[in-house]
This record gives structure tokens, sequence and C-alpha cells, in this order.
């Protein structure tokens, strides 16, 4: 047994307001071992956060800690301010979810990470600066030696997470806190993060707890899992055995649901026609920036959706997946190319025609409560498109409504609300119901399940399969999500920079990928499964770095800089969307002459 | 199951007694401040309505001896030329707030929606109205409202437009830039993908969502009017004489303060403070309630 970093006992954090206290942690007893990630998992509103900062001795204002913890035999909460402060940061570091803000805006990169070692150890600035550039390289940041001089807005989220996690870790703490440290990051990114943490951790013998919602994170990286329910500790198991034997309602609902996505199978293929619905033919679109520079956000996007089908757009952010959606909505005008509705070109459409035609296509976008009107109730919002597209009556109006409000699982008595009244999932579904109501011919789904918490995105992507067969909807579903798009989507197209960079059926794709980023996006999946974890795997064709700007494209192929696997005559030449088999196109001249190393790493 | 609740100091914690009491001071302090606002708003509109129904005597004719101390029969006294000060305070408002309140409206409808189309539709348009309105606030408020006055001439409805052309820039500064930060969120872009037309979206839903900061600066905006009025008139270049008005009755009697004679000046003052003090403290508490719900 490793030995032991942190106890807490009867933990409990509370928050006086105007109807009394609030309890967000109630009576945690956890026990921290060194060398050891442990996971955090619970609803949101559950006390993850709070529980987490509580270790640190640490609440939001007003709110009030009390218990006990027991950090390498000192009790934190009787230490004056002065001593605990030494031991946060030096002793115990901690990584908030939103690595920006964190970070002072005002001081470069090195300084701020210098500071911290410097606040603990005993040591001149000259040392210090050295040090945080050794710590920005052992988290994977590329030229570190710049880097230090960066201040945060030229970081990017992903860089500025690394910058964080240094920091925490620059005065080697014994324990290290990392609420949600991946979310809103990008899969390759995170992938790359979690394994440096890992790394970290098994090196240093650092006890990691780790706060997150994705049971994808836990399975692949954590030892032993804590789930809080209501403030409550009601599972404390190691991984594999949390996995196999979950003894907590909450745990068995996200395991059962988890479970039935696994077993889901690939979207069945024979659904559907052949005859195309939405056809898009050499889409561009560039953004002129304020100093004169040009952004391709899209380029040469040509694809087609049948009649009846689904196809998944995956990219990760920064890849043009949400500007073509924009496009085929006729948000952002094409630059060059058609979008072909049926006989009918939108794109020669004048913007007063296109607006009586918006009933045929609509849009789910993907922050709900963001895209809801917050002084609209939930029937007013629904209602809108009828009021502008049909001539219902009033009456016809509440009845279609109320079929609508049925049909997306929502019960009557939410007509009235306000968005802020309910909960995201719900107000996902409002969303979807504005859209379903004129009886659209096609969809496009922006990533509608990315900003759910886990039980309402599952309940999500169930309703979408249900009403795409009951209702033989076609839609373009936006996302980062890979297991998402199998469960949903017949056909797949992966974007990389603007470009598309393999397209096909849903099975073909994700059981031979063929491009280098389309692998290294699958590679990064974690699945729920404890026993083929990632960090157990060997990873061959793993990217580096980040997503480049598209600002100046390089000359060649776009991934090149990243790709295990470029050489020269990659960076050289402009690649190809080339028929590889006859529905599976390929942006690789490596991969199309069948010479491109290392086999398929999923099946 | 009950846990043992171990608190880290003795006796209670220090942070949560502090909490407790900042907060509950907080929510006393700003229910004063609307149950104050609100108390003085309505007192004046009162009197803008019936101030001259049931004032003593009659505002604008002499009713007893010149310079009288405040006394029972006339409660502020009388000023030089034998007009109660009492009936003429309080008849003021009839003046004061409703040119004022006018003054604030106009300038509040007319500023929030050109504030409106400036947000939404960017442009040349846009960047025109907002570098007027820049010229127009850089100016000193006062000397620019006696310029308009002595141009326009010096009657009530002309001291309205001046008040309104002044006040105007506010509302537009103020919805433009919530119009800004509206417009990009995606109920905006929703809307749009449900089939609205730009004009529609601009009304049905910026504009409800843009209001908020207009209608807190409304408050405060007639309390300005009154001081700028009161101002103007004290200068000359507002309400002409014998109306009663609060800054026409100071500038009077400001002479006769050398002489003793304090209560000709001091009750007008007085009223003026009062109701400039009691339409901001309305407009704050509306504020703080605003932020917090």
């Amino acid at each position: 047994m490793n030995e032991r970093i942190l106890a807490t006992k009867g933990l409990t954090v509370t928050y006086p307001t105007v109807q009394g206290s609030f309890t967000a942690v109630n009576g945690v007893n956890l026990e921290l071992n060194s060398g050891e990630i442990v996971g955090l998992i619970g609803e949101s509103g559950s006390g993850k956060t709070s529980l987490a900062l509580g270790l640190l001795a640490l609440a939001r204002y007003p709110g009030r800690v009390s218990g006990s913890i027991d950090f390498m035999g000192q009790e934190l909460l009787t230490l004056p301010e002065e001593k605990l402060r030494e031991i946060r940061g030096r002793s115990i570091g901690l990584i908030t979810q939103k690595p920006r803000q964190s970070l002072n805006p005002f001081q470069n990169v090195g300084t701020q990470i210098g500071r911290v070692y410097r606040a603990h150890v005993d040591a001149s600035k000259a040392q210090a600066q050295d040090h945080a550039i050794e710590l920005l390289e052992n988290v994977g940041i590329n030229d570190p030696q710049r880097r230090i001089k960066a201040y945060p807005h030229e970081l990017s989220g992903g860089m500025a997470q690394r910058a964080l996690i240094s920091m925490a870790l620059s005065a080697q703490p014994q324990l290290l806190v990392a609420d949600e440290p991946t979310s809103g990051l990008d899969v390759t990114i995170q992938a790359q993060f979690l394994d440096r943490m890992w790394q970290r951790a098994e090196e240093t013998g650092t006890a990691v707890l780790l706060v997150t919602q994705d049971l994808g994170i836990v399975a692949n990286y954590c030892d032993r899992v804590l789930v809080l329910e209501n403030g409550k500790l009601v599972e404390d198991a190691p991984t594999r055995e949390f996995f196999a034997n979950p003894t907590d309602a909450y745990s068995k609902k996200v395991l059962s649901l988890a479970g039935e996505r696994a077993q889901a199978e690939t979207a069945s293929q024979e659904a559907g026609s052949q005859t195309p619905l939405i056809r898009l033919e050499g889409l561009r679109k560039t953004f002129k920036l304020d100093d004169g520079k040009v952004l391709s956000a899209v380029s040469d996007v040509s694809l087609t959706v049948m009649q009846g089908r689904s196809l998944g757009l995956v990219g990760e952010s920064g890849s043009g997946k949400t500007t073509v959606g924009r496009l085929i909505l006729r948000l952002l005008e094409a630059d060059e190319g058609d979008i072909w509705f049926r006989d009918t070109d939108l794109t020669a459409m004048s913007t007063r025609e296109f607006r009586e035609f918006r009933s045929k296509i609509q849009v789910v976008f993907q922050d709900p409560f963001d895209s809801l009107n917050p002084r609209w109730s939930v029937e007013k919002a629904i209602s809108e498109p009828l009021d502008l597209h049909t001539k219902m009556s009033k009456a016809e109006k509440a009845q279609r409504v109320s079929e609508l409000l049925d049909q997306v699982g929502l019960s009557a008595d939410v007509r009235g609300s306000r968005p802020s009244g309910l909960s995201a999932g719900q107000q996902q579904r409002v969303c979807l119901a504005r859209a379903l109501s004129t009886e659209p011919d096609f969809l496009v789904l922006d990533e509608p399940t990315s900003a759910l918490p886990p039980v309402a995105r599952v309940e999500m992507i169930a309703l979408l399969k249900d009403l795409r067969e009951r209702l033989g909807l076609s839609f373009i579903f936006i996302s980062h999500d890979l297991s998402t798009v199998r469960e949903l989507c017949q056909d797949v197209a992966v974007m990389y920079l603007s470009q598309i960079v393999e397209m096909g059926p849903t099975s073909k794709v994700f059981a031979h990928p063929e491009h280098p980023y389309t692998r290294a996006l699958l590679d990064s999946v974690l699945f729920h499964d404890p026993l083929d974890r990632r960090v157990d795997r060997e990873h061959l064709g793993a990217l580096e770095g980040e997503i480049p700007s598209p600002i100046d494209l390089p000359k060649g192929c776009y991934l090149a800089g990243r790709c295990p696997f470029a050489e020269d005559r990659c960076r050289e030449e402009p690649q190809l969307l080339q028929i590889t088999e006859p529905d599976h196109l390929v942006r690789c001249w490596k991969s199309v002459e069948g010479i491109l190393s290392g086999a398929s790493v999923v099946g | 199951m009950t846990i043992p609740q171990s608190p880290p100091v003795k006796g209670e914690h220090p942070l949560e007694n502090l909490a407790d009491k900042k907060i509950k001071a907080r929510r006393w302090y700003h229910d004063k401040l609307l149950v104050t606002g609100a108390i003085i708003v309505g007192i004046a509109l009162f009197l803008a309505a019936f101030g001259e129904a049931i004032a003593p005597y009659d505002p604008t004719v002499p009713v007893g001896p010149p310079s009288v101390p405040p006394s029972t029969t006339y409660w502020f006294g009388t000023d030089t030329s034998g007009l109660d000060v009492f009936s003429r305070v309080i008849s003021a408002p009839r003046i004061d707030v409703t040119l004022a309140v006018s003054a604030a409206v106009l300038s509040g409808i007319l500023g929030t929606f050109i504030g409106l189309m400036a947000g939404f539709y960017r442009g040349v348009f846009s960047g025109f109205i907002m570098r007027v309105s820049d010229v127009l606030q850089a100016f000193p408020v006062f000397i620019l409202a006696m310029v308009l006055v002595a141009l326009s001439g010096r009657n009530l409805t002309n001291l309205i437009f001046a008040l309104t052309f002044l006040y105007t820039p506010i509302f537009i500064r103020l919805t433009r830039a919530e119009v800004l930060t509206q417009r990009e969120r995606a109920y905006v872009e929703a809307a749009r993908a449900a089939g609205n037309s730009d004009l529609k979206i601009a009304i049905k839903h910026v504009l409800p969502n843009s209001l908020t900061p207009s209608l807190i600066q409304l408050s405060v905006t007639v309390g300005f009017g009154i001081l700028l009025t009161a101002g103007l008139s004290f200068v000359g270049a507002g309400v002409r004489p014998p109306n009663p008005e609060w800054g026409l009755m100071i500038a009077n009697s400001a002479p006769q303060l050398v002489l003793g004679e304090w209560w000709t000046s001091l009750f007008p003052g007085i009223a003026v403070s009062l109701t400039v003090v009691g339409f901001a403290a309305l407009s704050n508490a509306i504020e703080r309630r605003v932020a917090t719900s």
C-alpha cells in the first residue's frame, strides 16, 4: 500500500443562503494515497467542485468548510492562514476548469510559473525561469523558450491548461487537485494532456484527484473512483470493480447508459434511399481579418446527404465543420460553390426567397440556453416558426406544440416555463422541438449534445435516434464526439483544417480508418473499459502539437506538421480527395497508394 | 447517518458570521434604498399632478407682506414679492418633474431605438451615429443646453426638446453596447434560421433583451433633468418668472441671503436635492435588483 497523503473525516462545505444554509458537501470521508489517480464523478450540482476546493480548506465566498482534513499529519482546518498558504501551491496543487481565466492576463507565462516556484522554494529569478522552461517542456509544449514569454491571450485553451498544470506542478506537490481540467479541450489535446498527467503522477508519486464527468477518462486513467451524489460520497471503489459492479443508483444508471451505448450497433447501413437531398459542391469560405490576412474556414468541401440518411461531420475545433453547417443554413454566404437541395440551388436564391424556404431546413445549436430567447416561454419559442411559416389558428398551434413536446419527451407543464427554469437537457429538447415544428426535410445539428451533462447527453442521443427512425429525418450531425457519430450516422466525413480528409460509410471509416488524422482521432477516443486503457496501449499514430491556425495554410498536406508519417512529398504536394473504394474517399497519397505504415488501431 | 461536525475553531466560524451580517446589512440597505427612492419619487409625481391644487395659496400672485420668515400662516415664509414660498415649492414639480420626465422618456425611447439600430446594423450609419453622439457628449451639458434654449427660444416645449437632445446619446450608447453583446448570442442566429427578417429579429428578439440598461438609466436621467432645469432657470435660461420653479426661486432669493432671508432659497434648494437623490436612489436600487436576480 502506498503512503497516505490526505484523509478527510466528515468534510462538510456549507453556504449560507437566504433560506438557511445549503450543504454542498456533506460529511465526506476519503483518503488519497501517493502515486494514485482518483476520479471524482457525479452529476452537475452534486458538489464535486466544492469538495475539490474543500480539500485545500477553501470554499467560494460565503462558503464554509468544516470537519477534518489530515494532510500528511497536519490538520488543515485548524492551521493558521499563513501556514495554509504555504501548503497550497507547494504541497497541494490546483488546476481549475477555465484555464484562461485562471491565468493573470498581465504577466507572461514564465513569470507566473516562476512566481509560484519562488513563493515556495528559495530560488533566484533566473533559476525560476529555467525551472519554468523545464516544466513547460515536461508538459509537452513545443519551443518552451519562446512560450514562456507568451501572455495568456496568446495561448490556445490547451496550451493554457498545460501552462496551468506546470504551474500546479512547479513546486512538486504531493497532491494535485484537478477540476475537470480537460472540459472544452479537443479529444487529441485531451489525450495528450491526460497522458502527460498520468506520466507525471507515475514518475513523481504525486496523488491526483481528478474531477470529471467523463467515464472514459475514469476508465482510462484512474485507479480508484469516488462518486458524489447530493454532497454525499456514495461510492469509493477501485476502477475495475466500479465498472464491473457498481453499488449505488447513480453509478448504475450512468454505467448502464454507457453500456447500452457501447453495445449499440453502428448506425444501420440499409436505412435511407439513394436520392440526394443535400449536395454541397466545391464550397469555399474565407474570412478577412482586421490585419488584412485571410482565414480559410472551408476550402473545397463537397459532400452529399441522401434522403433519409444522416451524415456525421467530425473534426476538432477550428476544423471548419461549424462553418459548413452555417453555410448550408445560409447564416453565412459561401464565397464559392453551390448548395443543392434536391433540384434547387440554394446559393442562387435571394435572401427573401430563402427566408420562406427556411421551414424546410432547420437547425439545433450547441448551447441550448444561449439559443433560446431568455424572455420567451417554451410555448412561444416552439411556435415561432409556425407563426412565420404557417397560417395556423391559435388552437392549431397549441395542438402542434403539444404534439412536439410529446415527440421530444417533454411534459406539457413546461409550456409556460422560461429557459432559465429548465435543465440543459430540457432546453435542448425545446430547441429540437422548435426545429421540428415546421416538419423540415433537413436538419443541421451543430454539436447538440456536447454542452449537456452525461446523462442528458445519452438521453438526447437516444431521442435523436428514435426520431430519425420514426420521422425518417435526414440530417447532418456536426460533432467532435466520435462515439456519438458512430451511433447516429450512416455516413461520416472527417474534417481537418477546412478540408474533408476522409469520407465514407461510418462502419467502414471506423473499422478501417485510412487517413492518419482519422486514425489519431479514433485513437484519442477514451472507451469506457478499464481493461483496455489508453495508457497501456502503444500509440503509433499519435499527433504532435495542435491544429495550426487556418491563416497561413501549408503548401502540401495540411496535416504534415503533426503527422508521424510525413515525408518531403507530403510537405510539397497538395493533397486531393481520392477514391480508394467506391464509397470511401481519402486525402492522403500514402494511404491511396497503400504504403501508409501501421495497421488500423481500432477494430 | 449523522456526521460529527467538528468546527475548526472554537465557537462559530468567523467567516460565517461576517458573511451573514454582510448579507443582511446589504439586503436591508438595498430595500431601504428602494423604499426611500420610491417614496420620494412618489411624492414628486404626486405634487407634479396635484401640487398646485393642494397649495394653500396661489403660487403666482403676492399673498402677503414681503419677506415674512416661516410662520404658521406662511409655513416656509414669503419672498421679496410677497409670494408664499411653501405654495411655490410644492407647485414647482408641475414644471420641473413634468419637464424632466418628458425629456427622459422621449430621449429614452429615441435613444433606445437609435441605439438598437446602430448596434444591430453595424456599418457607416452606425459609425456616423456614434461619432455624432461622441461630439454631443463631449460638450459641457450645461453650456450646450443654454445655447440650445437661447437659439430656440425660452419656452417649455423648447426646454423639453433641448433636454431630450442632450440625453439621447446616453441611451444610444447604453443600448448599443447591450445590443452588441445580445446580437452575438445564439438565439439571434436561431431566430434568423427560423426565418425571421433582420428587422423582426431586432425588434422581437434583441430589443426586449437590451432594455434593462435604458430602464435603469431612465430614473437617473429624470433626476439630472430636474437639476438641469433648475440650473438653467437659475441663470435665466429656463422657466420664466413668475412661474413656480425651484431654480428660479433660488436665483431670485439668493441676493437676499446676505440680508438673513434664508428661507426663500433653502426650501427650494432642499426640494431639488431631495428629488434628484430620490430618482437616483430608485435607479440604483432597481439596478441592484436586476443584477442580483
